[in-house]
């Protein structure tokens, strides 16, 4: 029995088309999303057949690294599968299941951080705010792009599952020190093209003309708020609902529903 | 115009595809930009769905899935849209309020699924303590095929269902009610940028939403690129310039602690 514990039967090897099936397959990782451990399930799903050719004939092992992967994990979904090709070559190397699991567990929130930052915060404003702007001309160039950027984003997976598990080991200690860098220059971008995205498409403007003497009135919009700066008004309002959402804690769809109320209210007035 | 059986039966249809596609986040064809371009073409009026598809994007920019978090729904909101647009012949900035309790109903379902789908967390974990990879594949993949069929059945009841009380509501809506809505459709992309600010905005990144506030204010083009390219400038600059701190700050390290052994040395000579 002793004999047979220390004896680490051998590991398949991956190919460079299984890594890039890995990355395809990270599409899995949210197949089974639920509050008790998130991505864990879909997770797993997606790393089957790679744990498959690593393991072999090798049941207990396999086994164990099924339920070593099915722990809480909650990451970014194009982090997913940098993650996964890591893990792959660790797997491969035979490293300790501790080592792996720890790995894994300690990474996946940074690259959660340094993922959503690129993808939700910076890719889709730029995106989705220069596709509109053909969009709204009634331009097909609009969805045609849009489509075809996710497109490359999804087979980026193969790529980037490549570059996890290429990287390997050596790779850990400059996710760390780089995702800081490049999580500030996608922030610089992303924040630079809100402020962009608030100028071109929250509209507000204001009806109301104010009488002065008899014949003459001063339109508030064009004669006033226009003349202080353009789009001020949009300005305000996204900050004032800025600091609700961060300093109050208020929620998005209370928010929705208070900015319909208003409007509604404004409209009723005729101020807007 | 009114919503037939077939184009609410492919509604129903392209709803399931974009309903897995959002639940896994793949292709982003759940993405209002796109939902509401294929919406319009199923109805027969693709220039309205492109034209809500640019509104409603903008809408729902900042309400992302962020870490778990469940926004309101992005497909329903981009089908109700269009097909309120359609129906009621409102404009698609006035539908887009319309089309926000559907969204939200959705959300509350996909959320009650999140809680729902953690029963099959103990089953999963026998399968995979046996190694029976199959039908692990199988049960870690039914709750796709759940959220997908819900997403097909609820939109063609809201599509197909709905549409004649809604077209009635529509109707007898008084204009500074409607003309309410459709204001409300135009500032609501705040939300959404408030939600964005939220996750990123920090102090130090305050001056870099003002350069392009005031880009965009100032440069005539029909679209954001031009914003987009000082961003990527602001951010090339601000990369190297953080690598090079970063480097610098190693070098101050290795110093510090070169001198260090030195003064060790020193002190026991």
């Amino acid at each position: 029995m002793e004999s047979k514990m220390t004896e680490t039967p051998k590991r398949g090897k991956l190919s460079k088309h299984d890594v890039g099936m890995l990355g395809i397959r990270s599409i899995f990782n949210q197949s089974a999303m639920n509050y008790e451990r998130m991505q864990a399930d879909g997770w797993t799903l997606a790393m089957i057949p790679a744990l498959k050719k690593i393991y072999k004939d090798d049941e207990k092992g396999l086994a164990n690294a099924l339920k070593s992967n099915l722990q809480f994990i909650n990451t970014n979904n194009y982090a997913a599968p940098l993650l996964m090709g890591l893990e792959a070559s660790l797997e491969e190397n035979g490293e300790k299941r501790s080592t792996i699991d720890g790995l894994r567990i300690a990474l996946f929130g940074p690259l959660a951080g340094i993922g959503d930052a690129i993808t939700w915060f910076t890719i889709l404003p730029i995106v989705a705010g220069i596709t509109a702007s053909f969009a709204k001309q009634g331009s097909v160039l609009g969805p045609l792009i849009f489509f075809l950027v996710y497109v490359a984003m999804f087979f980026a997976r193969i790529p980037i599952a490549q570059l996890g598990y290429t990287a390997g080991t050596k790779a850990i200690s400059k996710i760390r020190e780089n995702s800081a860098i490049v999580s500030h220059a996608a922030s610089v971008l992303g924040c630079t093209v809100i402020g962009g995205l608030i100028a071109t498409y929250v509209q507000i403007t204001v009806k109301t003309k104010i009488p002065v003497t008899a014949g003459h009135t001063i339109a508030l919009q064009t004669q006033f708020f226009d003349r202080i700066f353009p789009n001020i008004l949009p300005l305000g309002y996204t900050f004032l609902l800025y600091w609700l959402l961060k300093k109050k804690n208020v929620s998005p769809v209370i928010l929705i529903l208070g900015t319909f109320i208003l409007a509604i209210l404004f409209s009723w007035m005729g101020v807007l | 115009m009114q919503v037939t059986l077939m184009q609410g039966i492919l509604i129903g249809i392209f709803a399931i595809i974009a309903g897995i596609d959002f639940w896994w986040e793949g292709f982003y064809i759940f993405r209002p930009m796109i939902v509401c371009t294929i919406t319009g073409l199923i109805l027969g009026n693709l220039t309205l769905g492109i034209v809500a598809a640019g509104l409603t994007e903008l809408a729902f920019a900042g309400l992302t899935p962020v870490g778990g978090t469940q926004p309101p729904n992005p497909i329903m909101a981009g089908i109700m849209t269009v097909v309120l647009a359609y129906t009621t012949g409102k404009s698609p900035a006035t539908a887009i309020g319309l089309a926000l309790p559907f969204s939200i109903l959705m959300q509350y379902i996909i959320l009650f699924y999140y809680s729902a789908f953690s029963v099959l967390t103990k089953k999963l974990d026998t399968y995979a303590a046996k190694g029976e990879t199959k039908k692990f594949t199988q049960l870690a993949l039914l709750p796709t095929w759940i959220v997908g069929l819900s997403y097909g059945i609820i939109a063609f009841l809201c599509v197909y269902g709905a549409q004649a009380p809604m077209k009635d509501l529509v109707n007898s809506m008084p204009v500074w009610l409607s003309h309410g809505f459709e204001i409300a459709g135009s500032i609501l992309p705040a939300v959404g940028f408030g939600l964005l600010l939220k996750s990123m905005l920090k102090a130090k990144y305050v001056p870099y939403l003002l350069i392009g506030f005031t880009a965009a204010c100032f440069i005539k083009f029909g679209n954001l690129m031009p914003v987009a390219v000082i961003g990527v400038a602001l951010a090339l600059i601000e990369y190297g310039r953080s690598k090079k701190d970063a480097d610098n700050e190693k070098k101050m390290k290795i110093a510090m602690e070169n001198s260090n052994n030195d003064g060790d040395d020193e002190d026991g000579i």
